[in-house]
């Protein structure tokens, strides 16, 4: 799969792209997922997260209130974390990410570009760009 | 059967609380520091400021509830604290202040959910009325900032199960509330100002329309039939708004509006109401109008779907007036008697632990010494 563009016309599309992209992503992996509101970032992670088998797609919801949200799966441990609401490193400092990191721990993180330390540590980056109701352009770079 | 007076602890989030409660039936005192104030200038919960401040008032807060209950650490017959699901930080703060005591003082530790405590909260205020007599089955409707969840309550001699009947697949409903009102300038927290400015609009002003959630057959690997599934969505209806702002051109209104609001330590409702244009306020409408029919409509077809003989409705967005109008005004069309905690025990309190550890208590259902925060505490 390498980098591409992809276009998904439902959520349905977007989380089967997941789950395609679970079998390209190996662990240790941070990837920083970047798109406005509503663009579905949230329903990627549906779809990586049920690829590895770390949870239902029912089951992975929005991370906004709680920050960091763990799907444990058979090999590989899946971290949606969203940082809309974390503005300093010093707040970002005291969630603790640096001990998620690990061999078998796949990263996957929301307005991680805020932080210029994601820009340099990131993987992978997915671009996520509304084109209609449902359609979404969708890019990733650097698996 | 002696009174029982349990000294309760919650810090899952921003709210550090200690109360004492009496037997589970009598709030004797409920003290809620709220780090609302502190968290104003970031529209959402900060953790580090979460445990930071925490730490700063628990010692306080807990000594305020005792005194005003006239009650030292010797006279409580047990510590009880949330355990999760919340914030790891924010938790580990209740907890270890909650163990050291109990250690120190000898006496049991409880260990409670806190989306046990919300339902729980109900149970104590209608036992504090007098009225004993809540028929079970009893559907709860716990929604709030980060829940959204629909839970079948049972009791059997002591012992509460609870069975999942339904959540949230993307956003909470108070999460939605938190983020439509970011997005239009009115500030944090969102449920309270979309709540005092709905009235002023017109809530038919805008279609909002909730897609229709697909519930897959869970039944494929030949397991016995799973019970129906009433789940929520309420990441299209934000999206749906943040449209609405773009295509009406509101940006620049809401800058201007976010500007003066920033300038007012602490605006008021009049404030707020100086400063949004009538397309603003259709839109709170709407979509306050649109976020409270689809829980409404969901939760009562889950009490009919389950036969459920009380319907509770609790959490900080219970706190919503028109919320409880619509659920009253449905249940009661059903047949179906629907409580709600009082405003102070809709939101997060220690009261409502409290009085969900008696039954614990009384069952010796105590916690392990080695309690930890469970930030994604399961309820069953």
């Amino acid at each position: 799969m390498a980098t591409g563009e992809f276009t998904t016309h439902s959520p349905e599309e977007t989380i089967q792209l997941g789950h395609q992209l679970a079998r390209e992503l190996k662990p240790p992996q941070l990837v920083v997922l970047r798109g406005e509101l509503g663009t579905g970032k949230t329903t990627l992670v549906k779809g990586i997260a049920e690829g590895f088998q770390a949870a239902s797609q029912d089951d992975v919801t929005s991370p906004t209130f709680t920050l960091i949200h763990e799907y444990r799966g058979p090999s590989v441990n899946v971290f949606h974390i969203d940082l809309y609401r974390i503005d300093t490193d010093r707040e970002l400092e005291t969630l603790g990410i640096d001990d998620l990191y690990g061999d078998s721990n796949v990263l996957l993180i929301e307005w991680g570009e805020k932080f210029a330390r994601f820009e340099r540590e990131r993987h992978v980056e997915i671009r996520f760009r509304r084109l209609g109701e449902n359609e979404r352009r969708i890019r990733v770079s650097g698996l | 059967m002696p009174d029982t007076y349990i000294l309760g602890i919650e810090s899952s989030c921003d709210e550090t609380a200690a109360a004492v409660v009496r037997s589970g039936e009598q709030v004797i005192s409920n003290v809620v520091f709220s780090q609302i104030a502190t968290h104003r200038p970031y529209g959402g919960v900060v953790p580090e400021l979460a445990s930071r401040e925490h730490l700063r008032a628990i010692l306080p807060v807990v000594r305020t509830a005792l005194a005003e209950a006239e009650r030292s650490y010797e006279t409580v017959d047990a510590i009880a604290v949330t355990r999760g699901p919340g914030l790891p930080g924010a938790l580990l703060v209740g907890i270890s202040f909650a163990k050291a005591l109990a250690y120190a003082l000898d006496k049991p530790l409880i260990a409670v959910n806190h989306l046990e405590g919300h339902i729980h909260a109900v149970l104590l205020e209608e036992r504090q009325k007098g009225n004993r007599d809540v028929p079970f089955p009893l559907l709860a409707l716990v929604v709030s900032g980060g829940h959204t969840h629909l839970y079948l309550a049972e009791q059997r001699g002591q012992s509460w199960t609870y069975q999942n009947i339904g959540h949230t697949r993307d956003d909470a409903a108070g999460e939605a509330f938190d983020k439509v009102a970011k997005l239009l300038g009115l500030g944090y927290p969102g449920g309270p100002v979309i709540d005092q400015l709905a009235p002023h609009g017109n809530p038919q002003a805008v279609r909002f329309t909730f897609a229709q959630i697909k519930h897959r057959d869970r039944q494929q690997r030949g397991a016995a039939p799973e019970r129906p599934h009433f789940d929520f969505s309420f990441s299209g209806i934000k999206t749906a708004v943040l449209r609405y702002v773009e295509t009406h051109h509101m940006q620049r209104v809401i800058d201007a509006r976010r500007a003066v609001l920033a300038e007012i330590p602490k605006p008021t409702t009049e404030d707020v109401l100086r400063v949004s244009d009538p397309m603003t306020l259709d839109l709170v409408a709407s979509f306050q109008n649109a976020v409270i029919g689809d829980l409404a409509e969901k939760t009562l077809a889950a009490a009919r779907a389950y036969d459920a003989a009380t319907l509770f409705v609790t959490g900080g967005v219970a706190a919503n007036s028109e919320l409880r109008r619509r659920f009253e005004e449905q249940a009661a069309q059903q047949g179906l008697p629907v409580f709600f905690p009082s405003r102070p025990l809709s939101t997060d309190n220690a009261a409502m632990i409290a009085a969900a550890a008696y039954p614990k208590f009384l069952s010796h259902d105590f916690a392990e010494p080695e309690l930890s925060a469970e930030a994604g505490a399961q309820l069953r």
